[in-house]
C-alpha cells in the first residue's frame, strides 16, 4: 500500500497496523482459526472427544485452550489485533479522506469539461443570466451544497451531495469495535446463568454457567405455574413460567415468560430455556400384605421420606417418581429397608402394571426390578402421583448488548454508504453566445460512474423540461 | 399437497431453462435462449404460487407462518431467490448466457428439496424457539445474501471460462459470454449486495438468539461458519476496494466464498449445534 501523506510515516509500528495487507491477512487468519473451533468440539462437548486423544496430544491441546478457543487468551489477542489494525488504519487514511471530502472546488474550474461528450452540452436561445437564475433554482431544489459565481457574463454553478459516502467505510470500522467492546463489556460486567426452580418455589439463587459457581441475585423469583402444550402430532408448541419476582419477601412484578419472550427484572434477563418433570412430591399408594386384610391399604407418601411398612418388618421410600418412563406410563422406584438386614430391596411400581409388564421385553418382564411384590409378602399400587415441572430458566445479565446493537445499526448504515451512495460533483457552465446562451454539464465522482452518466443524463432532461425553446447542440 | 406437487414440476422446469440456455450456447441460437427465459419466468411464476399457497395452507391447518421453517422450505426459498435474482441480471444485461451458469443451481437445490428422501415437504408447526417475527427477516436476508454470493459464484466460473479463450475468442460457445470486464464488475456488485445482505441476516439471527436464547452469539457452528463467511467476503472485498485486486485472483475468492456459504448452509448439520432444526 502506498501511503498517504502521513506524519507517522518513519513509525514501524504504525506502518505495520496502517497496512491493509495486514487487514486481509488477519481476516483470513480469524477465519482459518474459526474453522478450527467448529471442527474441534468445544466446551461441555470437548470432553469425549478428549478422552480419545493420546495424553501428549490432550497436553497440547489444554495448553493451547483448544477446547475452550474463542474465549482463550491468545484468541482474545487475535482481535486484540483487528481491532488495532482497524483504529491505526482508519486514523492513518482519515485525514486524506477528510481533504476530499472538504476540498472547495471552484464552480468556474475548466478541467471537468475536458473532452465534453456532446449529450452534456445544449443550446438556448435565453441569455446567461435568464438560463443562469432557472439552473440555479433546479440545482438548489436537489443539491445540499451550491456554490455559483459570475464571470464576464457568464455564470458558474457547483453543487454536490453523497459526500458522506467517503466516511461509510469509517463507520464500518468503528461499528466493528463497538461490537468488540460491546462483547468485552459483556464478559466483564455481566454474567450468564441458569436455574431450575420447581413450580410454587422461589429461589435468589442461579448458578453461574462458566464458573460452576452459585450467584446470589438482590432479589427472589417464584415460579407459580409451568406450562407446555403440543400440537397434534406431539411437537411442542409452547413453553410458558409464570414467575413472581420478590424484593424483600415483597411480590413487586408478576409475568409470564415464553420463548422468544424473556423478561427483564432489576437489570437481569430470565429467558425460557427447558423445563422438566420433577419427582411429585406426593405419591399415592396402596399395599397389601399381613393386616391389610381383603383391600389394600391406601397410603399417602412423601417422596424420599422413610415410612414404617404396615408389618413393622422396615421401612421404605419413595426415591425417584416419573410422569412417563419408557412410554409405559407414570412409575415410583421404592426402596425397601428391612429391618433385619442392610440390603435393600429396590423396585419398580407402575401406575398401570399390566400395561407396563405387557410393553415390558421379557427377560425384564422376570426381573424383581419389575415386580411390585418384590419384597414380600407386601404388593405395592401406585395409584397416582403428583406431576410436578420444574422451569429452566436462562439468567444473564450483559450491560454490554445495546453497545453492540449501536454497532450493528452502525454498520449496516456503514455499509450502506459505502457501497450505495457517491461523492457526486457537478459543474455546471452558461456561457453567452451570441444572443442565446450554451450550457455545459459536467460531473466527477468517487464511484459508480455508470450512476454518476445517469444522474447528468436526468439533470440535463430537467433543465431542458425547465425552458422554452431550449434545444440540443 | 398441492404446493409440493407443484413444486417438483418447477424442478423440472428450471431443468428445462438450463438446457435451453445451455443449447442456445452451444448452437449459438438465440431463440433457444429466448425460450430458456420463458421457462425460467413459467417456473418462477409458478414457484411464488407455489409457495403463496404453501404459506396460506399452513394457515388452514391453524399453524400458520411463513414458509421458511425447514430445510425443505428453505431449499425452495433459495431457489427462488436465485430465479429472482437471475431475472433481474438477465433483464439488466440484456445477456441471457449468464442463464447456463445460474439455473442449474437452482435445479439443484429444488431437485434435492423434492427428490432428497431425506427431506420432509410436510408443513410442519412452528417449535416455539422459531416463532418470532424475526423468523421471516432473518431468512429472507440471510437467503438473498446465498442467492447473490451463488450468481456470484456462476459469474466466477463464466470469468474463467471466458479467460481460456481470451487470445483466440474463436469458441463459438465462449463468444456469447460477456467480455470479462462486465463479468468482472457484476461479479464484485453480486458480492456486494451478498454482503450486505449476510451482515443484514447475522444481525437479525443475533437479534433473534438474543430473544431466544438469551445470548446474541454463542459461537454455535452455524454462527460461526457464517462469521467465516462474512469475513471471507470482507477479505475480497477489502482486496477489490483498496488494493485494487480484480478479474482472476476475485473470482477465484469469490468461488471460495461460495463453498464456505454451502457449508454455513449444508456443512454445519454434521456439526452438532442450535440449528437444528434446519437440518
Amino acid at each position: 500500500m502506498k501511503h498517504s501523506t502521513s506524519k507517522h510515516r518513519h513509525n514501524p509500528f504504525w506502518d505495520f497496523f496502517a497496512s491493509v495487507k495486514l487487514a486481509i491477512v488477519l481476516l483470513i487468519i480469524l477465519a482459518i482459526v474459526s474453522i478450527l473451533g467448529t471442527l474441534i468440539p468445544q466446551q461441555r462437548d470437548a470432553v469425549e472427544f478428549a478422552s480419545r486423544l493420546s495424553p501428549f496430544l490432550l497436553q497440547i491441546f489444554i495448553s493451547l485452550d483448544l477446547f475452550d478457543m474463542y474465549h482463550s487468551v491468545w484468541f482474545r489477542i487475535l482481535l486484540g489485533c483487528i481491532a488495532l489494525n482497524l483504529i491505526i488504519c482508519s486514523l492513518d487514511r482519515l485525514p486524506a479522506t477528510w481533504k476530499r471530502f472538504s476540498a472547495r472546488l471552484e464552480p468556474d474550474r475548466t478541467k471537468p469539461f475536458d473532452d465534453l461528450p456532446q449529450e452534456q452540452s445544449s443550446r438556448t436561445d435565453e441569455t446567461p443570466q435568464q438560463a443562469g437564475g432557472r439552473i440555479g433554482r433546479l440545482l438548489q431544489s436537489r443539491y445540499r451544497k451550491i456554490r455559483e459565481k459570475e464571470v464576464g457574463g457568464d455564470r458558474f454553478f457547483y453543487a454536490e451531495k453523497g459526500g458522506l459516502s467517503h466516511f461509510g467505510v469509517y463507520f464500518v470500522h468503528l461499528s466493528v469495535l463497538l461490537i468488540l467492546a460491546g462483547g468485552l463489556l459483556g464478559s466483564f460486567f455481566g454474567f450468564e446463568a441458569y436455574v431450575n426452580i420447581l413450580e410454587g418455589e422461589q429461589t435468589d439463587t442461579v448458578m453461574l454457567r462458566k464458573k460452576m459457581r452459585p450467584l446470589k441475585l438482590d432479589f427472589e423469583v417464584r415460579c407459580d405455574r409451568f406450562t407446555v402444550d403440543f400440537y397434534e402430532n406431539g411437537a411442542p408448541r409452547e413453553y410458558r413460567s409464570d414467575l413472581s419476582f420478590l424484593v424483600n419477601g415483597k411480590e413487586i412484578k408478576r409475568v409470564g415468560v415464553l420463548v422468544n419472550h424473556p423478561v427483564e427484572f432489576m437489570g437481569v434477563t430470565f429467558y425460557q430455556s427447558s423445563y422438566g418433570p420433577a419427582p411429585g412430591k406426593t405419591v399415592d399408594l396402596r399395599i397389601s400384605g399381613p393386616g391389610s386384610g381383603t383391600s389394600p391399604i391406601p397410603m399417602k407418601v412423601e417422596s424420599g421420606k422413610a415410612v414404617d411398612l404396615p408389618g413393622g418388618e422396615g421401612t421404605f421410600r419413595v426415591i425417584d417418581a416419573r410422569g412417563d418412563i419408557m412410554n409405559m406410563g407414570s412409575a415410583v422406584l421404592i426402596s425397601i429397608q428391612p429391618a433385619n438386614t442392610n440390603e435393600t430391596v429396590e423396585f419398580w411400581v407402575f401406575k398401570n402394571e399390566e400395561q407396563a409388564l405387557s410393553r415390558l421385553p421379557g427377560p425384564m418382564r422376570q426381573s424383581l426390578k419389575f415386580n411390585p411384590a418384590a419384597f414380600k409378602p407386601y404388593t405395592f399400587f401406585l395409584d397416582g402421583l403428583e406431576t410436578q415441572y420444574y422451569t429452566g430458566l436462562q439468567v444473564n445479565r450483559d450491560p454490554g448488548v445495546s453497545v453492540v446493537w449501536i454497532g450493528c445499526f452502525l454498520m449496516v448504515a456503514g455499509l450502506f454508504f459505502t457501497f450505495f451512495t457517491s461523492h457526486r460533483r457537478i459543474w455546471v457552465r452558461v456561457l453567452g453566445i451570441g444572443t442565446g446562451s450554451r450550457i455545459d454539464v459536467a460531473g466527477m465522482a468517487n464511484k459508480n460512474p455508470v450512476g454518476l452518466e445517469r444522474e447528468l443524463d436526468r439533470l440535463m432532461k430537467d433543465m431542458r423540461k425547465t425552458a422554452a425553446g431550449y434545444e440540443d447542440v | 399437497m398441492i404446493d409440493s406437487i407443484i413444486l417438483s414440476y418447477t424442478t423440472f422446469v428450471y431443468f428445462a431453462a438450463f438446457m435451453l440456455y445451455l443449447l442456445a450456447m452451444v448452437m449459438n441460437r438465440e431463440l433457444l435462449a429466448r425460450l430458456g427465459t420463458y421457462a425460467s419466468l413459467i417456473g418462477l411464476t409458478a414457484q411464488t404460487v407455489a409457495i403463496i399457497l404453501r404459506w396460506a395452507a399452513s394457515y388452514r391447518m391453524g399453524i400458520g407462518h411463513a414458509p421458511f421453517s425447514n430445510l425443505y422450505e428453505s431449499l425452495i426459498f433459495f431457489a427462488w431467490t436465485l430465479m429472482l435474482l437471475y431475472m433481474i441480471i438477465e433483464w439488466r444485461t440484456r445477456n441471457r448466457t449468464f442463464g447456463t451458469f445460474v439455473t442449474p443451481l437452482a435445479f439443484l437445490a429444488m431437485a434435492y428439496a423434492s427428490f432428497s428422501p431425506n427431506i420432509s415437504s410436510h408443513i410442519q408447526p412452528l417449535i416455539p424457539a422459531l416463532k418470532s417475527n424475526w423468523l421471516i427477516s432473518h431468512v429472507i436476508t440471510c437467503f438473498f445474501g446465498y442467492a447473490a454470493f451463488g450468481v456470484s459464484f456462476g459469474l466466477s466460473i463464466m470469468y474463467l471460462l471466458k479467460r481460456l479463450d481470451a487470445s483466440e475468442k474463436k469458441n463459438i460457445f465462449l463468444k456469447l459470454i460477456p467480455p470479462r470486464g462486465i463479468l468482472d464488475d457484476l461479479n464484485y456488485q453480486m458480492m456486494v449486495i451478498g454482503f450486505l445482505m449476510l451482515t443484514l441476516g447475522i444481525i437479525t439471527g443475533s437479534v433473534w438468539a438474543h430473544s431466544a436464547w438469551g445470548s446474541y452469539w454463542s459461537w454455535d457452528p452455524k454462527e460461526t461458519w457464517s462469521l467465516i463467511t462474512w469475513l471471507i467476503y470482507a477479505a475480497v472485498i477489502h482486496s477489490r476496494m483498496v488494493r485494487g485486486w480484480k478479474g482472476k485472483k476475485i473470482a477465484i475468492l469469490s468461488m471460495v466464498g461460495f463453498f464456505c456459504v454451502l457449508f454455513t448452509y449444508f456443512g454445519v448439520n454434521y456439526l452438532a449445534g442450535l440449528h437444528s432444526y434446519a437440518q
